[in-house]
C-alpha cells in the first residue's frame, strides 16, 4: 500500500508544498508539549554550579529509583501481555466478521474509548473491592474459598489497565488482518500446508507490522499511565509516572521530578522509535 | 484421450450446492482421465469457481462425492488432498520472495533442502525466471506473477491442477504465449489439469475436452472438434461460435429420421427424431454455407443487411431477429458484388443442419 501510495503522490515542489498542511499543527506542540518539555530537560541537568548530571547519579545510585523501574517495566510488560492475549483473537475475529456484526464489533470497541479513564478507574475500584463482582464470581464458583480483595494488588492494575487499553491493541491489528487476503491462506491449503503451518508461515509475517504497532501502542501508554495506578493501587507501590506526579505535586520536590520525568521519556521514546523501526522493516516486506 | 474406456483420474459425481435459496451447482457429474486438459467453459455465474473450489476442497458440497485417483476425497481437507489451485487473482505471498512463493508448498511437506533447492531451480527456469528468484512478488508484472502462481502450484506435483481463469487479467499478445507455456509445462511435468475460461477461443485451442456450462450444470462433455461441430443443446450451440438459427415446426416425419421444418424463411430439411407439430430450433455454422441455390439441399432467402471484411474471408448478415441471426462466412465474398438491402438465396447441406427442440422464450 505504501509502494502505491508513494508512486501516486505528487512529485517534487507540489510535495513540499503539502507538507505546510501540517504547521498548525507542529506549531500547536511546539508552544504546548515541546516547550515545557525543554524546560524539564533542563532542570533536570541544571544545578546550583550549572549544568551537572548529579541528579541523574543520584537517581540511579538509589534502590529505590531501581525498584521504581522495575515496577514500571513489569507492570508495563504485563499489561502488553494481557491485551495481545486478549486482543489478538478479537482483533481477527473482527476483521473476518461479515457485515452488521463487524460494525457491532468496532462499536463495541470503539465506544468506551469516550468514557474518561478516570470514570473507568473508579468503575474498577467497585468491581475490585473485596465485596465487588470478581470477588463475588470466584467465590461463588469456589476457585477462591472466601472473599478477597483484588483493588490495591498489581493484578487489579494490570486487569484495570488492560480493559483501558485494549483497543489501542486491538485496532491496529485488526486493520492490518483485515488487508491480508484470504485466498493466501487458501492457496497454502492447496499447496499441501496445514493450518498451523499457515498460521506461522502466512497469517503471522503478515500481521506483525500490526502486532509491532499494537504492542508498542500499550506498552508505552502503560509505563506512563497516572490515573489508573493512582486510583487502583495507591501510593505504596509506585511508577515512574506516579513518582514524576508525587513529587512535583505533593513532595514539591522538582529536582526528582524532572528526573524521573526524562527517564521515562527517554523510555517511551526509546520503545516508540525501536517499534516504529521494526514495523516499518516488517512493513517493507508486506 | 477416449471419453469412456479408462476409468476416471478424477470423478465428481453429482455434486450440488446452493447458497440460500440459489442453487449454483445442480448435480454436476465430471469425469476427467489421468493426464487430460479440460476446459470448463461457461457464462460468468455458471457456477466454475464453486466446482474448482468443492474439487479443491476450499467449499464443502451440499451433496455428491469427488474421487480422485481411486480415493473418495470429499471429506478430506483441502492439504490433504493433493489438488493444486491457480487462483484468478494469483494469491502469491506478498511476504515473500519468487523462490520462496515456489519453494512453499515443498517446505510445508517437509521436503529434504536440497532437493527443495534442485525443484525450485528446475522450475524457475522453466518459466523462464531464474534471473528473478530473490525478487519480491510485489514487484512482478501480471504474466511473471501469472507464470509463478503456476510454477509454485506445479513445484509440488500435485496429482491434479485447478486453474481459475488464469489469463484473464493479460493482454492478448502475452495471453497467447502464456497459452502454449502453460500447455508445455503441463506436458513436461505431466499433470491432469482443469482449466476454468470464458474465452471459447482459448478452451477451442488448449483443450482435450471441453465441459460446456450452464447454470450450475454441465451441458456438453466433449472434444473441441464435436463441440464445434455438434453442440448438444441450444446453449452449447449459441455459446460456442457463430451459427445461423431458425425456428420453425415440423411438419412431416419420414422414415429415414429426417424431417420437414417450415420455418420463418421457407421450408428445409433436417435429420432428427420429431413428431409433426413440434416446435423446434435448425441452426448450422455460418462458413457450412453458400451463396445461391443447391439442388437436392436446404434453401432459405434473406436480405442482405450488411458484410464484414475479416481479411481471408467475409462476413455477410442479414435481416433476422437478434437471437434468430442469419449469417454466412465466404472466402469467395459476396457474389455479384451485392449491397444491402438484396434479396439473396442461401443454402447448405441437409447433413449440415443441426436440430435441436426450441428453448423455452
Ligand atoms: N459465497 C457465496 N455466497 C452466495 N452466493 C455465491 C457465493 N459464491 C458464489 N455465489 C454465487 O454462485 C454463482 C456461481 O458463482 P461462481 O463463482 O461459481 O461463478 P463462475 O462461473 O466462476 O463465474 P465467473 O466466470 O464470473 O467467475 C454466482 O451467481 C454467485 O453469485
Ligand atoms: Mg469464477
Amino acid at each position: 500500500m505504501s509502494a502505491a501510495a508513494a508512486s501516486l503522490a505528487p512529485t517534487g515542489g507540489q510535495k513540499d508544498r503539502v507538507a505546510w498542511l501540517a504547521v498548525p499543527a507542529v506549531g500547536y506542540l511546539a508552544i504546548v508539549y515541546a516547550l515545557p518539555l525543554v524546560f524539564l530537560l533542563a532542570r533536570s541537568v541544571t544545578g546550583p554550579e550549572g549544568f551537572t548530571l548529579s541528579l541523574f547519579v543520584q537517581f540511579f545510585s538509589d534502590p529505590y529509583s531501581w525498584r521504581v523501574i522495575w515496577n514500571t517495566l513489569r507492570i508495563g510488560l504485563l499489561t502488553t501481555l494481557v491485551c495481545l492475549v486478549i486482543g489478538f483473537p478479537v482483533a481477527i475475529a473482527m476483521a473476518r466478521a461479515k457485515g452488521l456484526m463487524q460494525v457491532a464489533l468496532l462499536v463495541a470497541i470503539i465506544l468506551p474509548l469516550s468514557i474518561g479513564v478516570v470514570v473507568k478507574a473508579f468503575a474498577w475500584q467497585i468491581v475490585l473491592r473485596r465485596d465487588g463482582v470478581v470477588s463475588q464470581f470466584l467465590v461463588g464458583t469456589g476457585i477462591w474459598s472466601e472473599p478477597q480483595r483484588l483493588l490495591f494488588t498489581e493484578t487489579g492494575l494490570v486487569l484495570g489497565a488492560a480493559n483501558v487499553f485494549l483497543p489501542f491493541m486491538i485496532l491496529p491489528i485488526y486493520s492490518v488482518v483485515k488487508l491480508i487476503d484470504p485466498r493466501l491462506s487458501e492457496a497454502g491449503a492447496t499447496l499441501g500446508a496445514s493450518p498451523l503451518y499457515r498460521f506461522r508461515r502466512i497469517f503471522l509475517p503478515l500481521t506483525l507490522p500490526g502486532l509491532v504497532s499494537g504492542i508498542a501502542f500499550v506498552f508505552s501508554m502503560s509505563v506512563s499511565m497516572f490515573v489508573i495506578p493512582s486510583l487502583l493501587i495507591g501510593d505504596r507501590f509506585q511508577m515512574l509516572a506516579t513518582l514524576t506526579g508525587r513529587s512535583f505535586l505533593l513532595m514539591r520536590n522538582e529536582a526528582l521530578g524532572s528526573t524521573t520525568a526524562v527517564v521515562l521519556l527517554v523510555l517511551a521514546v526509546s520503545i516508540v522509535v525501536a517499534s516504529s523501526w521494526l514495523a516499518k522493516r516488517l512493513g517493507g516486506t508486506q | 484421450m477416449t471419453e469412456t474406456a479408462s476409468p476416471a483420474f478424477l470423478d465428481v459425481r453429482k455434486a450440488a450446492k446452493a447458497f440460500g435459496a440459489t442453487t449454483v451447482l445442480d448435480g454436476v457429474d465430471l469425469a476427467v482421465a489421468r493426464g487430460e486438459f479440460v476446459s470448463l467453459l461457461g457464462p460468468s455465474g455458471c457456477g466454475k469457481t464453486t466446482l474448482l473450489r468443492i474439487v479443491a476442497g476450499l467449499l464443502s458440497s451440499d451433496s455428491g462425492a469427488v474421487v480422485l485417483d481411486g480415493v473418495d476425497i470429499s471429506a478430506k481437507p483441502p492439504h490433504h488432498r493433493d489438488v493444486g489451485v491457480v487462483f484468478q487473482s494469483y494469491a502469491l505471498f506478498p511476504h515473500l520472495t519468487v523462490a520462496e512463493n515456489v519453494a512453499f508448498g515443498l517446505e510445508a511437506r517437509g521436503a529434504p533442502k536440497d532437493e527443495i533447492r534442485a525443484t525450485v531451480t528446475r522450475f524457475l527456469d522453466l518459466i523462464h525466471m531464474s534471473a528473478l528468484a530473490d525478487r519480491s512478488v510485489r514487484a512482478l508484472s501480471g504474466g511473471q506473477q501469472q507464470r509463478v502462481a503456476v510454477a509454485r502450484a506445479l513445484a509440488v506435483k500435485p496429482k491434479l491442477m485447478l486453474l481459475d481463469e488464469p489469463f484473464s487479467a493479460l493482454d492478448r499478445k502475452l495471453r497467447e504465449t502464456m497459452q502454449i507455456e502453460l500447455k508445455r509445462l503441463l506436458r513436461e511435468v505431466g499433470t491432469t489439469a482443469i482449466f476454468v475460461t470464458h474465452d471459447q477461443d482459448e478452451a477451442l485451442m488448449m483443450s482435450d475436452r471441453i465441459a460446456v456450462m450452464n447454470r450450475g450444470r454441465i451441458e456438453q462433455l466433449a472434444d473441441p472438434a464435436t463441440i464445434y461441430k455438434r453442440p448438444a443443446t441450444p446453449f452449447a450451440l449459441e455459446f460456442v461460435g457463430l451459427s445461423t438459427r431458425l425456428t420453425g415446426t415440423v411438419v412431416e416425419a419420414s422414415g429415414e429420421g429426417e424431417v420437414l421444418i417450415d420455418t420463418t424463411h421457407g421450408r428445409i430439411r433436417a435429420p432428427g427424431r420429431f413428431v409433426a407439430g413440434s416446435p423446434v430450433l435448425a441452426a448450422v455454422r455460418p462458413e457450412l454455407m453458400a451463396f445461391g441455390e443447391t439442388a437436392g439441399e436446404n434453401t432459405i432467402r434473406a436480405t442482405l443487411s450488411d458484410v464484414v471484411f475479416q481479411g481471408s474471408r467475409i462476413q455477410a448478415h442479414f435481416e433476422a431477429p437478434e437471437d434468430r441471426p442469419i449469417q454466412i462466412e465466404s472466402v469467395a465474398g459476396i457474389p455479384g458484388g451485392a449491397v444491402p438491402g438484396a434479396e439473396m438465396a442461401l443454402s447448405w447441406r441437409v447433413a449440415d443442419t443441426l436440430l435441436y427442440p426450441a428453448p423455452a422464450p
